[in-house]
């Protein structure tokens, strides 16, 4: 499988490590008064879909970078790769 | 005094081979140090790297050469380059990289944590193709390319710096199965 990083070009997906759904990017305030339950779905609580799955990947033998790639589960297409950097900073987060 | 002194040893030992065509050698004067950019100070960070060694701030992948130390620069991940020079003073890289970038990076020492290896001559990507995952052709990995990957599942950073030089760097715990696997690929492409 290769991955086509952003900034690095087509790379063999030896090179990298899996996480996991990228919904981890979302990490909930723990001062919020339903925090327990929030971080219970938070650490618990996945989708499995039969097809689009955005996930996160590190770039553990190479930039060091963390991707989120959006593959399909049930082809293994990658059809999208992105900075998870650049996937937090548009949802808001200061990085 | 203390009646008792370290020597200095290398990975490798200085370690030299030839090979049919490739020249595989232990690069023992140079050191490595990583500089991290802080926060938000890009711009900072590129004017000293200009001032203190007269190079440009490489992107991510690619090196650049300054006119300092025979600095190199290269680029290894958005917030952090790894800055290869002759050291004026071999016991205290990271302390002349400071002092050159005005503290304008946090900079580490890494000089004893990696062996070197530099293979040249013709026939050197022919042997690196049995064990590097990286595509080399010119057209994709042209000279002053820099990438991190994996050989034999060492962690290696290709540095290409030359049309047919590489310089490997892999962790210095792992030199010797480093240097079997490079040098038995350039055997396999020998006979």
């Amino acid at each position: 499988m290769i991955i086509d990083h952003p900034l690095l070009g087509p790379r063999d997906a030896a090179e990298f490590v899996y996480l996991g759904d990228a919904c981890l990017i979302d990490r909930p305030d723990p001062g919020d008064e339903n925090a327990a339950r929030l971080f219970h779905d938070y650490l618990h609580i996945r989708d499995n879909p039969a097809g689009e799955h955005r996930e996160l990947w590190f770039h553990e033998h190479g930039d060091r970078s963390w991707l989120v790639v959006t593959r399909n589960t049930l082809t293994h297409e990658i059809v999208r790769v992105e900075l998870a950097r650049d996937v937090a900073l548009a949802r808001g987060r200061d990085r | 005094m203390p009646d008792r002194q370290l020597m200095a040893r290398a990975a490798l030992d200085g370690h030299e081979r030839t090979i049919g065509t490739v020249a595989v050698a232990e690069v023992t004067d140079l050191a490595l140090v990583s500089a991290a950019v802080p926060r938000g100070s890009d711009e900072a960070f590129a004017a000293a790297l200009a001032r203190g060694f007269g190079a440009a701030r490489p992107a991510t992948g690619d090196s650049t050469v300054g006119d300092r130390c025979a600095a190199r620069v290269l680029g290894m991940q958005p917030d952090q380059v790894f800055i290869l020079f002759v050291p004026p003073d071999p016991d205290r890289p990271a302390e002349t990289v400071s002092a050159t970038l005005e503290s304008a990076a946090y900079v580490t020492d890494q000089s004893d944590s990696w062996a070197m290896l530099r293979m040249t001559g013709a026939g050197v990507r022919t042997a690196l193709e049995r064990i590097c995952p990286l595509d080399l052709d010119d057209r994709v990995f042209p000279q002053d390319r820099v990438a991190r990957t994996a050989m034999e599942h060492l962690s290696v950073i290709v540095l290409r710096d030359g049309a047919d030089s590489f310089l490997l760097m892999s962790p210095r715990s792992s030199a010797r199965s480093f240097r079997h696997a490079v040098e038995l690929s350039v055997e396999h492409v020998s006979e």
